[in-house]
């Protein structure tokens, strides 16, 4: 059953190389189109380097949103990743 | 997913320690999981390639599921090649057309991430098409 899925967390850290190849490496186990935003940009979140090229940072509004069988889920995990995102580099 | 052999890089470079470096930053982004076969340089550690290192790198990155290879630049293209019509290895290998640095990470966590040769390979040929800015 298709559905979609939302959600918004303000980043704690930059979100570096490290952590962008965490959230890709997870958004590639759920059948869902996954997207992330920040500002005006959006990127698939399956794709490291477009997540990398997002150039999010700390105190910026990042929003996870899915589409797809489990959506709900793919939201959830991302949004978990990213709040263990710490400002250390990597 | 993490029972089962994951795709594996080898990075072909003249350099030994451009390759190894870029196993290091790729392998940090795809959080250590991937074995990322770094074959630089030629025999004698100079600038160059070695079919004999790749062909070591290749081996060393097989475990069952094959085997992706980034070039960086000319003739390290030409001794994959060469390496690939002499040999044929148990594993299926695959030649990215991709940019180094960018198809070494996007192969690396597309690998990690359970996907085959063939997704892999996509997932590195790709890289070409991602801005940085």
């Amino acid at each position: 059953m298709p559905g979609s899925c939302e959600a918004a967390i303000t980043l704690t850290g930059d979100l570096h190389a490290r952590p962008a190849g965490s959230l890709s490496v997870m958004a590639a186990r759920f059948a869902s189109v996954v997207e992330l935003t920040v500002g005006a940009n959006t990127a698939d979140a399956k794709s490291v380097l477009a997540v990398m090229g997002l150039g999010a940072t700390r105190g910026q509004r990042i929003t996870v949103r899915a589409a797809g069988a489990d959506a709900a889920e793919a939201v959830a995990a991302l949004i978990g990743i990213l709040a263990e995102a710490t400002p250390v580099g990597g | 997913m993490s029972d089962e052999a994951m795709v594996g890089i080898v990075l072909v470079s003249h350099s030994a320690a451009l390759a190894e470096g870029t196993a290091d930053v790729a392998g940090q982004i795809g959080g250590g999981s991937v074995v990322i076969a770094a074959a630089g340089g030629t025999d004698d550690g100079g600038i160059g390639t070695s079919i004999a290192r790749v062909r070591r790198a290749v081996q060393r990155a097989a475990a069952g599921a094959g085997v992706v290879i980034l070039p960086d630049l000319g003739s390290s293209v030409l001794t994959v090649r060469a390496l690939l019509a002499e040999e044929d290895f148990a594993d299926p290998v695959a030649l990215a057309d991709a940019p180094f640095v960018e198809g070494a990470v996007a192969a690396t966590v597309a690998a990690a991430a359970g996907g085959d040769v063939k997704a892999v390979l996509q997932a590195a040929e790709e890289a070409r098409h991602a801005r940085k800015l």
